[in-house]
């Protein structure tokens, strides 16, 4: 019974949820840790999501699309970052503008390029990196069989996420750039003092933020879906500026709350696919994943502290 | 002759409304410690952000080594050898106090990854040179204030900085702390830095400088050698005229009792108490003061008596009428006015505007509402009236609070707190942080109020200002009142000595408490 439920396709599809939300988190902690709150995440993740099923249209190969869903989601981060740091406005009020011009955006070119509204004719995906061939039988291959389809399974930004979690919470406490960008979260008057360019740093921490919201957006069209469903994104910008904060605005947390999130999603799936066996409301599955949030929530984020200056524009002199 | 380290010529900055510095001229060469001296407001720290780089000046010059120099930035000021310190410490809290000293000048291995062994050999290396210990792996939160101020001159020297500008260094130390920060600046000069020292307090001129330059009204006034001059001098030039230290007061017109305190027992936050059975009158016409060390119950005091806080035994009467449980509403109907001890947190709301805070308490009351409706005018009208009597320095009424200086500030407290006629006053370090002229002011006024008949509660720290002011002084030690003097009766030596658990009848208990203080 239990061994139908944690398969290994429970566990696959886990990583599989979690990488967007991965992606996006991780750009959340990069933008908040240098004092910029990107609640926006969402609308880049969309318009990257679209731009690349776009580029991938005419240009048929989808690495293509990836580069041109990083470039999506920058160009919306861009715009983020002029109106939060060089205007001045209420980081708050720019996130949200950006959500809704996204949504705006991506079902009017909708229109003007498919010619329809709705969900987008299927492209060409990534495909999985690894195709080892399954032994059988033997006496490890059950247990090669779980390790394949686990670890061996996926799609490369799949990979490429967690390779990028491992490297920038690393470098986020050893290097230069990461000491200099929690210096800019915490105190972006001490960092001016020593000649730290405040408005430079906030500029390349947002645009970076954009181009792994665009890259979710990528993992979701390009490697997930195969096509573009207006909307598509569902509040997992959201969900991943929660993960960034279970993560306690580290990399490395915010994958493993991802992580968390994917796996609660992922069972709920299975457990909804045995509704016949398990004679519990399918509700109930529904519910676990915010039960999941809940409890997290209450257990963990009560001891987090945001950067000291988050959402706070800077003022020279 | 060599040309001086730094050299400051006429270096004027207008700000909108007010000329900050008139073409001010200063100079300094290594090895010497100049004292920046002036009221708040004379333009000090806007000459010294001038010479780091945070503004630009609208005219002048400066020379650095006998070349003229734009500093254009902090960082540019760095990079010739400037440092400064500043009043609220430019440290990431969350950081380690080697992170914080090497931020912007990071060592590195390949591909911007910092090398933290050479760091913190570096930091180690300054801290001996100088004589200043630290530990370099701390985290900025867990320091004390003194050690975070080490961690600021850490920074700048590790920078390599030939001048330290300290902005009112003092300010935010214990006197400990204080002794300790000149030993350090001392051995800094002594090694070649030269340091500036921005304060208002003379006491700190005359036992640390080498030099003082004194600003009023953003201009330069005067110049002198400490061990030239004396303090009522120094006073003399910055104020502008000549500084009372030791108020003139009338004897005292004892009226009839206003406020009766018996057997009062108040507890703290942590449920201990604080205030162990005071009891103690206040007579109309008589400046009572309540002398002690910090943290022997004379802030639970005070919160008890204005319904702050709730007593947890005794009583407290006013003109007869029993206030023990009031709140602190139907405290002030009763006639007592307050100066807190923090004007920042209780005494006014930094972000409300000046006739804003000065009907806070009595915003709903005529003539300033009625029927629940704010009367703007009258408001405007009663603001500008009490703005002009006690002589608090705004632009306008419509300024937030926050935009005053200190003295101002509680100028503006006291003309709130007075304004309303109240029968007592509890001034609970009513002077705390203010310079002179602004001390004086309050002193004054204090003792207008008792001349006109009214009880006054004075707490303070200050020995000068309770043997000033006080017509009797209550000595606290530990929650209890241990000795009460009659003006001019005690030495100050006489009351550190019950301030801290010594002295006469006492003794023998007052040792058994701080035996048991140490234990605990």
């Amino acid at each position: 019974m239990l061994s139908d439920i944690l398969s290994p396709d429970v566990f696959a599809a886990a990583m599989r949820i979690a990488t967007p939300l991965a992606l996006a988190a991780i750009g959340g902690t990069i933008c908040e840790r240098a004092g910029v709150v990107n609640i926006a995440l969402e609308g880049m993740m969309l318009f990257g999501a679209f731009v690349g099923v776009i580029a991938v249209t005419y240009a048929g190969n989808p690495w293509v699309g990836v580069f041109a869903a990083a470039a999506a989601g920058a160009s919306l981060a861009l715009m983020h970052a002029f109106a939060s740091v060089t205007l001045k406005t209420d980081q708050v009020v720019s996130g949200t503008a950006i959500n809704i011009l996204a949504g705006g955006l991506t079902g009017f070119f909708m229109e003007v390029i498919i010619g329809h509204p709705g969900t987008t004719d299927p492209v060409p995906r990534l495909v999985p990196v690894f195709d080892f061939p399954v032994p059988s039988a033997g006496f490890f291959a059950p247990m090669w069989r779980w390790i394949d389809v686990i670890f061996l399974s996926h799609t490369p930004i799949v990979y490429g996420t967690i390779l990028f979690a491992i490297v920038a919470h690393w470098a986020l406490f050893h290097t230069r750039w990461g000491l200099r960008l929690r210096a800019l979260g915490e105190h972006p008057r001490a960092a001016d003092t020593v000649g730290i360019s405040v408005v430079r740093g906030r500029y390349s921490a947002v645009l970076f933020s954009g181009v792994l919201a665009g890259l979710a957006g990528a993992n979701l069209t390009l490697e997930q879906v195969g096509s573009f469903t207006e909307g598509m994104t569902n509040g997992r910008g959201f969900i991943a500026l929660a993960a960034n904060i279970f993560g306690r605005w580290t990399p490395g947390g915010s994958y493993g709350a991802a992580l968390l999130f994917g796996f609660a999603e992922a069972l709920q799936t299975k457990l909804q696919l045995l509704r016949d066996v398990i004679t519990i409301p399918s509700q109930f599955f529904l519910m676990l994943p915010y039960v999941l949030t809940v409890v997290v929530l209450a257990g963990v984020v009560g001891r987090a502290v945001a950067p000291a200056a988050v959402g706070k524009p800077y003022e020279k002199g | 002759m060599d040309a001086a380290l730094l050299e400051v010529r006429e270096v004027t900055k207008r700000f909108p409304g007010v000329l900050a510095n008139d073409k001010v001229s200063m100079s300094l060469e290594s090895g010497e410690i100049v004292a920046l001296l002036g009221e708040n407001g004379a333009g000090k720290s806007t000459l010294m952000n001038v010479v780091y780089g945070l503004l630009s000046p609208d005219g002048g010059e400066l020379y650095y080594e006998g070349h003229p120099v734009k500093v254009r930035s902090p960082r540019h000021a760095i990079d010739l050898g400037i440092g400064m310190v500043h009043q609220h410490f430019m440290l990431v809290e969350p950081l380690t106090v080697t992170e914080n000293i090497v931020l912007g000048n990071e060592p590195t291995k390949i591909a911007g990854v910092i090398d933290f062994s050479t760091a913190r050999k570096a930091v180690a290396e300054i801290s001996k040179r100088y004589g200043l210990a630290v530990d370099p792996d701390a985290v900025i939160r867990d320091l004390s204030v003194g050690m975070q101020q080490r961690v600021e001159i850490l920074k700048a020297l590790y920078r390599g900085a030939k001048i330290l500008i300290l902005d009112e260094p003092t300010a935010v130390l214990t006197p400990q702390e204080v002794r300790e920060l000149f030993k350090v600046v001392r051995s800094l000069v002594d090694e070649g830095l030269a340091v500036v020292f921005i304060t208002h307090k003379l006491e700190e001129v005359m036992a640390v400088a080498d030099r003082v330059v004194v600003m009023r009204d953003g201009r330069v006034v005067g110049e002198a050698r400490p061990s030239e001059t004396d303090m009522a001098g120094l006073a003399r030039m910055m104020v502008g005229r000549d500084v009372v230290f030791r108020v003139e007061k009338k004897p005292s017109v004892r009226g009839e009792t206003i406020l009766e305190v018996d057997g009062l027992e108040v507890l703290d936050e942590r449920r201990l108490e604080a205030v162990r059975g005071m009891s103690f009158d206040v007579c109309a016409g008589e400046v009572v003061a309540l002398a002690g060390v910090s943290g022997n119950g004379q802030t639970e005091l005070v919160e008890a008596l204005t319904g702050l806080r709730r007593p947890a035994a005794g009583s407290v009467r006013l003109s007869g009428k029993d206030i023990t449980h009031a709140s602190a509403r139907q405290s002030i109907e009763a006639g007592v006015s307050h100066v807190p001890e923090d004007r920042h947190r209780r005494g006014m709301v930094l972000e409300f505007d000046l006739a804003e805070n000065m009907i806070l308490g009595d915003h709903r009351l005529e003539p300033f509402s009625r029927h629940g409706v704010m009367k703007p005018t009258e408001i405007a009208r009663v603001t500008e009236e009490r703005v002009a009597a006690y002589d608090v320095r705004t632009p306008s009424i419509r300024v937030l609070g926050g935009a005053l200086s200190g003295g101002n500030q509680q100028k503006l407290v006291l003309a709130r707190e007075l304004g309303r006629d109240p029968k007592l006053l509890i001034a609970a370090q009513p002077t705390r942080g203010l310079d002179v002229g602004a001390i004086e002011f309050v002193h004054q006024q204090i003792l207008a109020e008792r001349d006109s008949g009214k009880g006054v509660l004075l707490v303070s720290l200050e020995l000068e200002e309770v043997q000033g002011l006080a017509d009797r002084i209550l000595v606290v030690y530990e929650g209890r009142i241990v000795k009460e003097f009659a003006a001019g009766e005690a030495s100050d030596e006489d009351l550190g000595l019950y301030m801290t658990g010594g002295g006469g009848d006492k003794f023998a208990e007052s040792t058994e408490v701080s035996v048991k203080g140490l234990g605990t």
